[in-house]
């Protein structure tokens, strides 16, 4: 008891630990659940900026090539439709020959003729001093006369802007060739020209695009062609004017770049931001002209899909980053809350370690004075009895006391020793037959001197069973009706009830099985509802102040839980507190499957007599199933008067059986009443769940002629009651059935000679005769000599050189005479169930356990003598 | 000596035996004539022939004869044999067999004294 004290202590600083452990869980689960959110949005928002930025890139990259392309598209259209006019103005000098001075008035007639053809708004012929001989058209002037005169004077092809006389603007052509002029003059080439919107047209130059737009410069800045909006006469100087800032650079700086590509006849192309928008700028010059085409194309489209994509790709990433935080918080207050049981459970199970631990040394404590105390005694009583040596009463009541600690001691310990081997797994069932009958009577034998002891009644019933052999651990099965049992009397006070029942049911496992209902019942002082629900663990124990003087291990409940489950059964419990406890152990049992005797009697008609209608009625029907007509009272008195009116009607019981304890009138005072009105001698037997030994004096004296005892099984009535068929009415002496066997011949196997002189003396007392076979060839050998039915049984020892009882018995049972069913008896120092089996395997018709004993024998013979009569 | 003190001497139960055998004379012949019974000799040769059948079955003889006259420390320790035996040589055997003989010896020296003591008188 001195243990328990230190532990309350430990208990709270445990509860400090774990609840810092706890802080420290979640402060971390916290920090990195806060960490891991950071980290997210940092990648996303470095995902989405960079990303964008970088498609941005890409695109604008793309943007380029697509926008110079494009640019280059248009320089070419350009390019195309001028050689195009300029083609068809050389083929116009290839078709229409020079010719002569004096046709030169034809010719212009066909050249007219062509021009107007093929479209050409102005056409005339140009002498190489810049006089212009027009054919048709207004006189033209060229913008640029001397570096358009100077070409076609050196025989090139070109092109060239200039104005008729009413100030509109045309583009000239002029293709070297040679024709008479009006003035007769030869001419230096043929000059053809149409209106500048003509090329505005057809480059759709002048369409507001927002897209693409171009201009014709020339190469001070000046426009050829422009839109509608430059108002402007120069490029350069609209560029100073609108800008300040073209592409990064200086207005200025950019003239100069452009200027200088145009001086070196290259392409030039830039990339600007104006009025928010990417403009992509390409000049490239353009051929037979001193004209370059400046293209833009605005990338405002482009822009906008641009920028509508990096708006979807920021808000994909933001959202991808919210969903990703979602799932994450999502998982990390799932795995918290995890985390969070597992503590809890972890909790749990400390404690419930704790609490076992504490049962476990709280037991060990009560163990150790339980222990100490039966030592105590021993010790102490051997010291009394040294000192009173010569003192032979007190010697002997020393003894006797030492004897009962020792026992109580031993029971201590194997319990203890029950339990170690439960809790290491090591219990296992040793199944064999077994009689439920031999089971319950032996635990009634064990607890009828407790229970006198105590001064409580104490009641068996057996309700109709029919199937008495079962396949079972018959020590476990004790085990556990002892336990239920002792408990039953231990926390029952003087002079209370305790029952103990037994029904048979149809099992759920099939017809091989048989499912019994045992229980135990008591009216004692009950268990509190807590401790019901402990009962059947290990190392507990009803508290300590009401059940003080208590002797035990406290785990007989748990031992007995622990059978019935690995018997495969249940094991229930109700209980009041004040009121008694009832224990319900339910048991499925396979049958023995065995020819089983046949139990019949004559059909006697018999009165039982018991206080229990319960048991009255079980008993009717077992008395029934082996062929008795019985019919029932439930006290002295009303059986008297039964018993009285059947001597009136001639109709006597034939037997008669009462319970000894009974209200008003017990069954000896009853027994005295019926042998006082009548004379006869029918036999009245006393049943009882007591030990008669003290009884049996007065109710021989009040005529009562045997006992039965309780629990009344069908074949305990079958037994109790069989020696009354012969008409032998005294149960109780042997010595009345010794004398039957007068004259029968028995022939005993047996090897050794010391065990056939004993079985010879024994034997021959009872009146047979015996022949000696010295081992089992033997025996065979003196049966095939024998007349027919010299021998009236064999009893026959299993362990003989030469030949085993075994064989022998083969032998007899083929032999081919009338008398080879001869009954034969197995005799032998095994008592296994094996042995048992083996020797009715062989054809044997019992078996008999060394050593030899009187009355088995004269039983056994009883049963075959009598029947082979 | 009387047959009783002989039976505590050797570790038997008198009480039995009488109870069973039902005469005292009849018990002191049977006594008397275990001194005579050959099945430890059997016992011990067919050990040392290592014969285990034959002493399997020796054993089973004595184990027999001991339940018969309840020889109850005797039965004990040739019935522990008798079970090893049962399967043949095992390691235990000679262990089992060393009590087999102290409780033999004693058996047959409380009997010696016995007789002894019945020429005697």
């Amino acid at each position: 008891m001195t243990g328990d004290l230190s532990k309350t202590q430990v208990f709270g600083g445990d509860d400090l630990m774990g609840k810092k452990i706890k802080n420290e869980a979640i402060h971390f689960l916290l920090s990195g659940l806060i960490l891991i959110s950071i980290l997210c949005v940092c990648i996303f928002l470095f995902l989405a900026i960079f990303m964008n930025h970088k498609s941005i890139e890409t695109i604008n990259d793309v943007a380029e090539i697509y926008m110079s392309g494009i640019s280059k598209q248009i320089s070419l259209h350009f390019e195309t439709t001028l050689r195009l006019r300029l083609d068809q103005v050389d083929a116009l000098t290839e078709t229409v020959p020079s010719g002569n001075v004096s046709d030169r008035q034809a010719t212009r007639e066909t050249l007219s003729r062509n021009g107007q053809a093929r479209g050409f708004e102005y056409l005339g012929l140009c002498a190489a001093d810049g006089t212009m001989d027009m054919i048709y058209g207004d006189a033209l002037k060229s913008q640029n006369a001397e570096l358009f005169l100077d070409s076609l004077i050196k025989g090139e092809k070109k092109v060239s802007s200039g104005s008729d006389t009413d100030g509109n603007r045309v583009v000239l052509m002029g293709i070297p060739a040679s024709y008479y002029m009006e003035d007769g003059r030869e001419c230096v080439a043929l000059v053809a020209a149409f209106p500048v919107e003509y090329i505005s047209e057809a480059l759709s130059l002048d369409t507001n695009d927002d897209m693409v737009y171009s201009f014709v410069i020339r190469q001070d800045g000046s426009f050829v062609i422009h839109n509608s909006d430059a108002y402007r006469s120069s490029y350069f100087e609209r560029v100073r004017a609108l800008y300040e800032n073209v592409g990064g650079k200086d207005p200025e700086q950019y003239i100069e770049e452009l200027q200088a590509a145009m001086e070196a006849n290259e392409h030039y192309s830039s990339e600007f931001v104006i009025y928010g928008e990417h403009r992509y700028l390409y000049c490239s010059n353009l051929p037979y002209s001193e004209w370059y085409l400046i293209t833009f194309i605005s990338s405002s489209m482009l822009d906008r899909i641009i920028n509508h994509f990096s708006n979807w790709w920021v808000f994909a990433s933001m959202g991808g980053c919210v969903l990703v935080l979602i799932v994450l918080l999502l998982v990390f207050s799932r795995y918290f809350k995890m985390t969070q049981q597992q503590v809890h459970e972890l909790e749990i199970a400390r404690l419930e370690a704790e609490q076992a631990n504490k049962y476990k040394s709280e037991f060990l404590s009560n163990m150790s004075h339980d222990i100490r105390t039966p030592m105590n005694a021993i010790v102490g009583m051997t010291a009394i009895a040294i000192a009173n040596i010569d003192d032979r009463q007190r010697v002997q009541d020393c003894l006797k006391k030492i004897s009962l600690s020792g026992n109580h001691l031993l029971g201590l310990i194997n319990d203890v020793l029950d339990m170690s081997k439960i809790e290491s797994g090591k219990m296992t069932l040793n199944t064999d037959r077994v009689s439920l009958r031999t089971v319950m009577e032996s635990v009634v034998s064990i607890m009828q001197p407790r229970v006198r002891e105590k001064n409580q009644h104490f009641d068996v019933f057996i309700h109709d069973i029919s199937t008495e052999n079962v396949w079972c651990d018959s020590v476990r099965l004790n085990q556990v009706l002892l336990n239920l049992l002792s408990n039953a009397i231990k926390f029952t006070p003087e002079g209370g009830t305790i029952q103990v029942a037994m029904y048979e049911e149809g099992s759920p496992k099939g017809d091989g099985y048989t499912r019994m209902r045992l229980q135990v019942k008591d009216n004692g002082i009950g268990m509190r509802k807590e401790f019901q629900s402990r009962i059947f663990e290990s190392f507990i124990r009803e508290d300590n102040t009401r059940v003080h003087k208590t002797e035990g291990s406290g785990l007989g409940m748990a031992i007995t839980k622990y059978i019935v489950d690995a018997m495969g059964g249940t094991i229930e419990l109700y209980s009041e507190q004040g009121a008694g406890t009832e224990f319900n152990v339910t048991l499925d049992f396979r049958k023995v499957l065995e020819v089983e005797e046949e139990m019949i009697l004559p059909a006697w008609n018999m009165l039982v007599v018991d206080d229990d209608q319960q048991l009255c009625e079980s008993a009717v029907l077992s008395l029934k199933s082996i062929g008795i007509q019985a019919e029932w009272a439930l006290d002295g008195e009303s059986a008297v008067k039964m018993v009285a009116m059947r001597h009136n009607m001639h109709e006597d019981y034939q037997i008669i059986l009462l319970d000894w304890k009974m209200p008003n009138m017990d069954g000896i005072e009853t027994a005295k009443e019926i042998r006082r009105q009548l004379s006869g001698d029918i036999p009245i037997l006393l049943i009882s769940s007591y030990d008669w030994s003290e009884i049996e004096e007065e109710a021989r004296a009040a005529g009562i002629n045997g006992f039965i005892s309780k629990p009344l099984f069908k074949s305990t009535l079958f037994y109790g009651l069989k020696s009354y068929v012969y008409g032998s009415v005294d149960a109780m002496s042997i010595e009345e059935h010794t004398a039957d066997f007068t004259g029968k011949r028995i022939l005993l196997a047996e090897d050794n000679e010391l065990n056939w002189e004993i079985a010879e003396a024994l034997l021959e007392d009872l009146g047979l005769e015996l022949e000696w076979a010295e081992n089992g060839k033997i025996c065979v050998e003196k049966f095939q000599r024998s007349s027919l039915g010299f021998y009236d049984v064999i009893l026959m020892d299993i362990r003989m050189p030469e030949m085993t009882g075994y064989e022998a018995a083969d032998a007899i049972r083929r032999m081919d005479r009338p008398d080879a069913d001869i009954p034969i008896i197995a005799m032998t120092a095994d008592a296994f169930s094996e042995d048992i089996r083996r020797c009715l395997e062989h054809g044997m018709n019992a078996h008999m356990a060394k050593p030899i004993d009187i009355e088995e024998v004269s039983h056994l013979l009883e049963r075959y003598l009598v029947r082979s009569e | 000596m009387t047959l009783q003190e002989c039976y505590i001497t050797l570790g038997g139960d008198y009480e039995d035996v009488v109870s069973r055998l039902r005469s005292e004379r009849l018990v002191q012949k049977f006594v008397l004539k275990f001194l005579d019974d050959g099945s430890y000799d059997l016992l011990c040769t067919a050990l040392e022939q290592k014969n285990y059948d034959e002493a399997f079955r020796a054993a089973h003889t004595i184990k027999g004869v001991c339940q018969n006259l309840s020889f109850t420390k005797l039965q004990e320790s040739s019935s522990l044999l008798t079970e090893e035996l049962r399967s043949g040589c095992t390691p235990k055997v000679e262990f089992l067999m060393a009590q087999v003989i102290e409780d033999y010896q004693r058996v047959v020296g409380a009997i010696r004294i016995f007789r002894e003591e019945l020429m005697h008188e």
